[in-house]
């Protein structure tokens, strides 16, 4: 018999630009990985929203993108239980689809910002996190001029990173949420810039790895269960 | 419409090659093309004085490894910044970027040496905004603050890219029958005759806003990944940007490097502005926009591949064997005249320029600032390759899969306005300590030429370009591409002549040294001769391979940024500044190394 192998799939929106580097820590970790454009179907178990400035943001972030054809894949893809990551403009076009609650408005300093921040990680529940400690502090980059996190719903709000200082100004140093099914998650700050040590650090080595695993025992499991109806 | 008509300077040269009167026209074309920003006219006989590599395209090429060249060049945008900073400063990244493009390779990192008199808010927001959408990460800079440059500042770019070798590409046609498409975003009234204007003194009426190109982020993006998949698909035969001179200029140059000439048809150009007149179109400055050269069977493929990215496309000329430049508007010719013409700017006589002594230079300082605050709004991470980021000196990239490369741009003003000649070539040796200091060997140079008014200076100019010739053979290291900005003047007063070297280097392991805790020692020579200067060069590459961090700067009262770059890493350093000449053989060691050379302890990293 034959198991299919963890795959993912990152959505290249027009202005995105850090489609090729969430590629990239995707085939690092051990993914079949591939891009797709907003007219394609999902064929995935893992799918991306990558950072960049999809239609130059020149409307509000994300806004345009979250209106795409594809944006109906994601969102079937999303109540079939499947896994996404929106990093940077790709959690301003989650937010923007709805898929997860809250805004994103200017940094306080009315400036973009690139530089390396440690985060502490809130929620180790989830697929995207299982392989940190809970409580844990990490270095990840962060990159953009519109990362400004605030709360419009509490319920629905699951903080999974925070910020260990004040930022951008966002509410409660909030980096990243998920859903309430944890199956989607958004943040700001770039995992798939810190896979090596050499070029940054290498904690958001560990997003990919835990999505990696994750689905590979899901796919096990399953595949013992059909094993044991057809009692192999 | 009434436009300003520019006078042009050589209109008694282009009559008497036209052997007749010329048209409105022609003199329009011609004042573009024959501008000093286009036609070099000045510099060019000096230009050819220097040793050079890879020279010639759009962009210096230099092979980096068995599969991949490194294409790069600094361009100036400093005329446009001092009307209009952000669109000024934001279209000079957009400008550069096309180039490195055009030669075949992504482009895969931005540098910025900028002058100015303060932090001028839009020069910076303008290259972060442009450089952060395109997704080309800002890897490194100068930062220069004095008030020689309060009229007049100064933003270089300088501009790398990677490309494979079986996809580097000719900027010209080859044969006869060729198309040329040119695609990308819509052209408008932006920037015409903005040639012409950054050939000439930034006082009153002809500083108009008019001539600034104005960017879209956006568009450039996509054509970036446009232009990329035609190239991955073999289609472009030939490219060229669109710069300054617009179609004029991209399109004449592309045949009459061949000896071939074009017929261009102005009517299949996308307009943002539907009633611009023939003239307008032809020499429009709108940016992000490309001019490939490809066979008629593949223009189809090539316009399909733009309009998937959102952008214009078509085929705008045909390839002629007839050496006529013709562009047509809706068949009727608007001009026609030789291609090669367009391309032979009048040459000024170059001078000789015999070099003194050194003189003992006196210390102009420019203001110590911790660079943070401005780098930090560029995105140096993009694309994944920064090994070392801003705030330690030279940028460190590295080519997945393969080896490393660094990139310094530096320059000497206050060493410029005391002797031109040694301001040069003491810019391109502390280069060479910059680049062998993070471990890596110099593989070339691009040479940005800032200077004030060559009519009334010209010794200043021949002295600069005597100093960097020389130091370029006096250290093996070629000139690959450069660029050339006179006349920055405002009320005849003019900058100190400010060369700018971007240069490149390579290295074979990405284990840069790093700084760690431990004394700090000052080693070299407070003065400078230059017999010295390779025995320095040889201990800064042999401390450098032993993994010790070594600091090549030419004020080190001006560590701020290092300072703050080590408090970030939680190190503390402490040190006595070294006293040195302004021109001086010292560099800054982290670590006990065992030295020839006169050595002092200066503090220490905590």
């Amino acid at each position: 018999m034959t198991r299919s192998f963890p795959k993912a799939q990152v959505v290249v929106y027009p202005g995105s630009n850090c489609d090729r580097d969430a590629l990239w820590a995707l085939k690092y970790v051990g993914f079949d990985a591939e891009f797709i454009g907003i007219h394609d179907h999902i064929d995935a178990d893992l799918v991306i929203l990558p950072g960049g400035f999809s239609y130059g943001d020149y409307l509000r972030v994300g806004a345009v993108a979250a209106r795409e054809p594809i944006a109906s894949e994601i969102k079937d893809f999303v109540n079939r239980g499947g896994l996404v990551i929106g990093i940077c403009n790709g959690f301003q076009i989650l937010i923007e689809m709805r898929l997860l609650s809250g805004a994103l408005l200017q940094n306080s300093t009315g400036k973009f910002i690139c530089k390396v921040v440690e985060l502490e990680v809130s929620d180790i529940t989830t697929p995207f996190t299982n392989y940190f400690i809970k409580g844990e502090r990490i270095l990840l980059p962060i990159a953009h001029g519109f990362g400004r996190y605030v709360k419009t719903d509490e319920l629905k709000t699951n903080v999974v990173f925070r910020y260990t200082e004040d930022v951008n100004g966002s509410d409660e140093f909030i980096a990243g949420v998920s859903n309430n099914d944890k199956n989607v998650i958004g943040l700001m700050p770039h995992p798939e810039r810190s896979i090596e040590r050499l070029i940054c650090s290498d904690d958001g080595l560990r997003v990919f790895l835990s999505a990696f695993n994750y689905i590979k025992l899901k796919k096990t499991q399953e595949d013992q269960k059909a094993n044991a109806k057809v009692g192999v | 419409m009434q436009r300003l008509v520019y006078n042009m300077k050589y209109i008694d040269i282009l009559e008497r090659k036209l052997g007749r009167k010329a048209t409105k026209a022609e003199i329009e074309a011609f004042t573009v093309m024959w501008s000093e920003h286009c036609g070099y006219s000045h510099t060019k006989g000096y230009i050819r004085q220097l040793p050079r590599v890879g020279f010639g395209g759009n962009a210096g090429i230099v092979p980096l490894d068995d599969y991949h060249f490194i294409a790069f060049k600094v361009e100036s945008h400093n005329h446009p910044s001092a009307v209009e900073p952000f669109n000024g400063a934001a279209t000079g990244v957009g400008g550069i970027i096309r180039d490195i493009l055009a030669m075949g390779a992504r482009p895969t990192a931005v540098l910025d040496s900028l002058h100015m008199d303060k932090i001028t808010e839009g020069i910076i927001d303008g290259i972060s905004d442009y450089g952060n959408s395109i997704g080309v990460p800002t890897v490194g800079g100068e930062l220069r603050i004095s008030n020689y440059y309060k009229y007049n500042p100064l933003v270089n770019v300088m501009a790398v890219g990677i490309g494979k070798n079986e996809h580097l590409i000719p900027s010209m046609a080859k044969r006869a029958g060729q198309v040329i498409v040119i695609f990308g975003g819509a052209t408008g009234r932006d920037g015409i005759h903005g040639a012409s204007f950054a050939s000439e003194d930034l006082t009153g009426e002809k500083a108009t806003k008019l001539s600034i190109q104005v960017g879209d982020p956006f568009a450039e993006k996509m054509l970036i990944e446009a232009f990329l998949e035609m190239v991955e698909e073999g289609l472009v035969e030939g490219a060229q940007d669109l710069g300054a001179g617009g179609v004029l200029s991209a399109t004449s140059e592309l045949v009459a490097k061949a000896d071939l000439g074009a017929v261009v048809h102005l009517e299949r150009i996308a307009l943002r502005e539907p009633d611009m007149n023939p003239v307008e179109i032809l020499i429009s400055e709108s940016q992000e926009r490309m001019a490939v050269v490809t066979s008629p069977e593949k223009a189809d493929r090539v316009i399909e591949i733009a309009r998937k990215h959102l952008l214009f496309a078509d085929i705008a000329a045909e390839v002629t064997k007839t050496g006529q430049y013709v562009a047509k508007y809706n068949g009727k010719t608007v001009i026609d005249v030789p291609a090669k013409l367009l391309e032979e700017s009048p040459e000024e006589s170059i001078y000789d320029y015999t070099p003194s002594e050194m003189p003992k230079f006196s210390w102009i300082k420019f203001k110590d600032i911790d660079a943070h605050e401005v780098f930090e709004r560029y995105d140096y991470m993009v694309g994944t390759d920064t090994v070392v980021k801003p705030g330690y000196g030279p940028a460190v990239m590295r080519v997945k899969g393969s080896c490393g490369y660094s990139l310094v741009i530096h320059s000497r003003a206050d060493l410029g306005f005391q002797d031109p000649y040694w301001a040069a070539y003491i810019t391109l040796l502390e280069s060479v300590r910059k680049t062998l200091a993070v471990g890596a060997r110099p593989l070339a140079i691009t040479d940005g030429i800032n200077y004030a008014d060559p009519d009334v200076e010209p010794e200043g100019l021949a002295a600069q370009m005597m100093g960097l010739k020389n130091a370029c053979e006096f250290s093996n290291v070629p000139v690959a591409s450069g660029n050339a900005s006179l006349y920055n003047t405002y009320k005849g007063k003019g900058i100190p002549p400010t060369l700018v070297i971007g240069m490149i280097g390579k290295l074979e392991d990405l284990n840069v040294p790093r700084p760690k805790k431990g004394p700090v020692y000052a080693l070299g020579f407070k003065d400078f001769e230059l017999e010295r200067e390779k025995i320095l060069w040889n201990e800064i590459e042999r401390i450098a391979k032993s993994g010790h961090f070594v600091v090549s700067m030419h004020d080190f009262s001006t560590m701020s940024t290092l300072k703050s770059e080590l408090q970030n890493v939680g190190l503390e350093m402490k040190l006595k500044i070294p006293k040195c000449e302004p021109a001086h053989q010292l560099v800054v060691v982290f670590g006990d190394v065992e030295t020839k050379l006169p050595k002092e302890l200066i503090g220490y990293v905590r």
